[in-house]
């Protein structure tokens, strides 16, 4: 409480120093002869213990995995082992630089070599790249992949086929690679329509993207179908796999028909996700498409069984981050990986059967769009208790002890909740989150106002988006300016 | 490890109240099987930490004269104690503001310190990298101006410039040769990969006068507590490698992009986009905003298809900037500024003849008298990652304040050894 009296919620970081002009002395090297000086900083000079406390406070303002469940659907918040962090940490590979000679960084290059055979298993595809930052940049080097691929068969191909229940990156994707996106709606079983896909292939697609499971939180039923007219087309087969929590040991996207895939290493794999990255995209081809990756690979020398990077790829498609990726990332996965061995199977399996459980808990309470067993993760709707329901659902769940749901996503269902629990909670845990979920449905029926102007129990109530958007204040500024 | 609380008797009954006998039923007959996965046994969290252990000693741990986007700044102890909290940690991209103020206020801070140093109007709340970072600054060029070239001024870390080109060949844009009415943008890294300061005045007048968008390039951030910022030299926009604020190397990556533009760039921008407003009784909070440009709001329309992207070294770099404030953030860059100097005496003493031209920041080429990669290996053998070999007579050598007088001098005997 005392922290409290000092660091006052309301102040930021440039709060503290009220002394802070900004002016500063210049000239203190002789360094105003060499090229243009700066003659104003108006950076804050605080104490250490100001710092500590200012975002001490700050993280008690905010919810994590470690505070409680966090159901968000699509971002597998899953526990995460926490001698992760400490390995990642390691001075042998945290005071790594990129540029040290490899005979001199033969333990970072054998952490990337095993870790992409670990993929190579889990996924069945027959190389990886590990250099993508994020599944959203595994994705677009996915795409253009592609997009050389055809060019050098001298094909001129223009548009990607991708469902309408996909993740928006895949279609922000397509357009950065200049490609026209097909968009094929649902089924009633929460498929991609088969119906729709026919109608829509041909031999100008040049990639079908699948997230698998979809984000309706079901396998596609029609893959092998959707496999057989693609490669007739001559079409390349992406997945998604943002859903591969739902598939390690169970089933491989390469035996599935997919002829690439990216894999979110951090959600699969255990990085914590530190409130939005970093990290980590790796992206698996079939061999055919193996010699577009980008540069540097590594290899191993059959001599010597030394690793090393190789940057002579004639083919490749160049490079996509300034080093080799999120190093620090692929540990944790390999970490991950080796602490389940082959034993991994067991998460997929938990994920499957507490979403299932969960779905089972709350089926009654809201209307379920699709009425079959789900994967890891599961869609309902809250239209039932009208519009703006699911938000309001959502920010009441914040007074229970609950981080909501994802909300309104996939687009194609209303007032959607979109609830993905993981394979780390317990049985106890969903029973109260359903419990919890039941009562609010209550509360919509008996005192909506509960709702409206939730929640109720957190610093600053409901805030207000709009005004946000409207009168944009995006960073502090200097008093004097 | 037991990172799945169930017991056997959980398991049996969470399947009898789903109505079911074994998991592999709720996996539809469509999907095909894997066979049980070649992953090995299961390790212990002990054995895990003497496998992974028994890699790190595999690598060789040398004081660090190396730069070129990756830079071996001291790190203050503080930022893993706060940015290990749980609550910031372990958290999701702030969709919930309510429950996410403490990371929100944290980006908002983040955004204005990226403001203050580059001397722009507005900072998104990070990107991937230094290199992605750029390319995204090109798309957001191209979809501004409509136009399709990009002109590169020589001195882009070759490493960005191969990025670059990728994501160019994916966009089907081009790089230019020279400043026509085709260049949506020009890019100049300051200071330049192999150190040198230009007055990037000149360049961007000439970008202006030809209605292209200027772009800068930073590498070392700490360059700017004392450089004229590029805000006031007339860049539209600056993009670059925040890892120089307390984040370890860690062989390349996780590092921080970082871009800041002017306000009338600001709904072009990609990523996420902190800002302040107020909840119902009028007190401050802070949203993620503008999301109408984002991919999951305008899908093929976005502005980029950036999602995760490197929040938890965006608080790094703000609890690093706060810790050091402008006097800690000048003295580290006046010290790097002088080591760097000093060696390079040192190495001209030597023979090592400068090739960066005029002044330098903190990092300087030179020519090496014998085969660069030899010179490499030899100063391994002192414990000393000596630089980069450029080609097999440069050598790209950087100092930091890390880098003290005696290990200069170590760098020096180990040059100087037949």
């Amino acid at each position: 409480m005392i922290a409290q009296d000092q660091n006052t919620p309301e102040n930021l970081i440039f709060d503290y120093d009220q002394a802070n002009t900004g002016h500063i002395r210049t000239d203190e090297d002789g360094i105003k002869d060499q090229f243009p000086e700066r003659d104003y900083l108006p950076l804050p000079d605080v104490s250490e213990m100001q710092v500590i406390r200012h975002y001490t406070e700050l993280s008690r303002k905010n919810y994590g995995i470690d505070t409680g469940i966090y159901p968000l659907g699509s971002c597998t918040m899953k526990y995460n082992p926490r001698v992760n962090e400490d390995l990642a940490r390691l001075p042998g590979f945290a005071g790594m630089h990129p540029h040290a000679p490899p005979p001199h960084a033969q333990g970072a290059l054998e952490v990337m070599w095993d870790l992409q055979e670990a993929l190579k298993e889990i996924t069945g595809m027959d190389a990886f790249s590990l250099q993508p930052a994020a599944g959203s940049q595994g994705e677009l080097l996915g795409v253009m992949i592609a997009k050389r691929y055809f060019a050098e068969m001298g094909e001129r191909r223009t548009r990607i086929i991708i469902p309408d229940s996909a993740h928006g990156t895949n279609p922000a994707t397509a357009a950065t690679c200049r490609f026209q996106t097909v968009t094929v709606r649902s089924d009633e079983r929460g498929n991609m329509d088969l119906g729709g896909f026919r109608k829509a292939i041909g031999d100008d697609v040049a990639v079908v993207m699948i997230t698998n499971p979809n984000t309706l939180g079901f396998y596609e039923e029609h893959l092998q179908e959707i496999t057989e007219l693609s490669r007739k087309h001559g079409t390349l087969l992406y997945c998604d796999g943002a859903n591969m929590n739902a598939m390690l040991g169970i089933s491989k996207p390469a035996e599935q028909g997919f002829d690439m895939m990216h894999l979110n290493l951090h959600k699969t794999f255990s990085t914590p996700h530190g409130g939005g990255g970093p990290g980590g995209g790796a992206l698996g081809v079939r061999s055919f498409l193996e010699e577009y990756l980008p540069v540097p690979r590594i290899v191993r020398h059959d001599s010597d069984s030394t690793f090393d990077l190789d940057y002579n790829y004639d083919k490749s498609i160049g490079r996509v981050h300034s080093f080799y990726g999120n190093f620090g990332i692929m540990l944790r996965a390999l970490a991950y990986i080796k602490s389940w061995g082959s034993d991994i199977v067991n998460v997929s399996e938990a994920a499957l059967l507490n979403a299932n459980y969960l779905l089972g808990l709350i089926r009654d309470v809201f209307d379920v769009p699709y009425d079959r067993r789900c994967a890891h993760e599961f869609v309902v709707s809250t239209r039932r208790f009208g519009e703006k329901s699911a938000l309001n659902m959502a920010k009441r769940m914040i007074d229970y002890g609950f981080h909501p749901p994802t909300v309104y996503f996939p687009l194609i269902v209303k007032e959607a909740l979109m609830i993905e629990p993981t394979e780390t909670e317990s049985k106890e845990t969903l029973d109260r989150l359903a419990g919890a979920l039941a009562a609010i449905a209550r509360e919509a029926e008996q005192n909506p106002d509960m709702l409206d102007g939730a929640p109720h129990t957190t610093a600053t109530r409901r805030l207000d988006e709009v005004m946000a958007a409207r009168h944009l204040d995006l960073r502090w500024r200097p008093p004097e300016e | 490890m037991n990172y799945i609380p169930h017991t056997g008797k959980h398991i049996s009954k969470m399947l009898a109240a789903i109505d079911c006998r074994t998991v592999d039923e709720l996996v539809p007959d469509q999907v095909p099987r894997a066979a049980r996965l070649d992953l090995g046994e299961p390790m212990s969290e002990m054995d895990v930490v003497s496998y992974i252990e028994s890699l790190a000693a595999k690598n060789t741990q040398t004081k660090c004269f190396a730069g070129g986007g990756s830079y071996d700044h001291y790190i203050p102890s503080a930022i893993s104690h706060i940015v290990l909290r749980g609550e910031f940690l372990t958290a999701y991209t702030p969709y919930q503001a309510e429950a996410s103020q403490g990371m929100l206020q944290a980006l908002y801070e983040y955004q204005s310190y990226i403001c203050l140093l580059t001397g722009m109007d507005v900072s998104n709340a990070s990107l991937y990298d230094g290199a992605s970072a750029l390319a995204e600054a090109v798309l957001l060029a191209h979809s501004y101006t409509k136009r399709r070239g990009v002109f590169v001024d020589v001195g882009l870390n070759p490493a960005y410039l191969q990025v670059l080109r990728t994501y160019c060949e994916g966009a089907d844009i081009f790089i230019s040769d020279t400043i026509n009415d085709d260049v949506a943008c020009v890019i100049q890294q300051v200071p330049a990969f192999d150190g040198s300061i230009k007055d990037p005045t000149h360049m961007a007048e000439k970008a202006h006068r030809n209605g292209s968008l200027f772009i800068s390039c930073i590498s070392d951030p700490t360059s700017l507590a004392i450089m004229r910022p590029p805000g006031e030299a007339g860049a539209d926009m600056v993009t670059g490698e925040g890892q120089s604020f307390g984040i370890p190397k860690s062989f390349g990556g996780p590092c921080l992009g970082f871009m800041a533009v002017r306000s009338a760039l600001t709904k072009k921008l990609p990523g996420r986009i902190v800002g302040a407003t107020q909840d119902g009784s009028g007190r401050r909070g802070f949203v993620l905003t503008l999301q109408a440009r984002e991919q999951f709001i305008r899908r093929e329309r976005a502005t980029s298809n950036i999602t995760t992207n490197q929040t938890l070294l965006a608080l790094s770099a703000t609890i690093y900037l706060a810790l050091l404030g402008r006097t800690g953030l000048r003295s580290v860059a006046h010290t790097s500024y002088r080591r760097a100097h000093r060696l390079q005496q040192m190495l001209h003493t030597r023979g090592f003849r400068t090739i960066t031209p005029g002044p330098f920041y903190n990092e300087f080429l030179v020519e090496t008298p014998r085969s660069a990669t030899d010179i490499l290996e030899r100063l391994q053998r002192c414990g000393i990652l000596g630089g980069i070999a450029v080609d097999d007579h440069q050598l790209l050598v950087c100092c930091t304040e890390k880098n003290t007088v005696p290990d200069m001098e170590t760098y020096a005997r180990g040059v100087s050894m037949q």
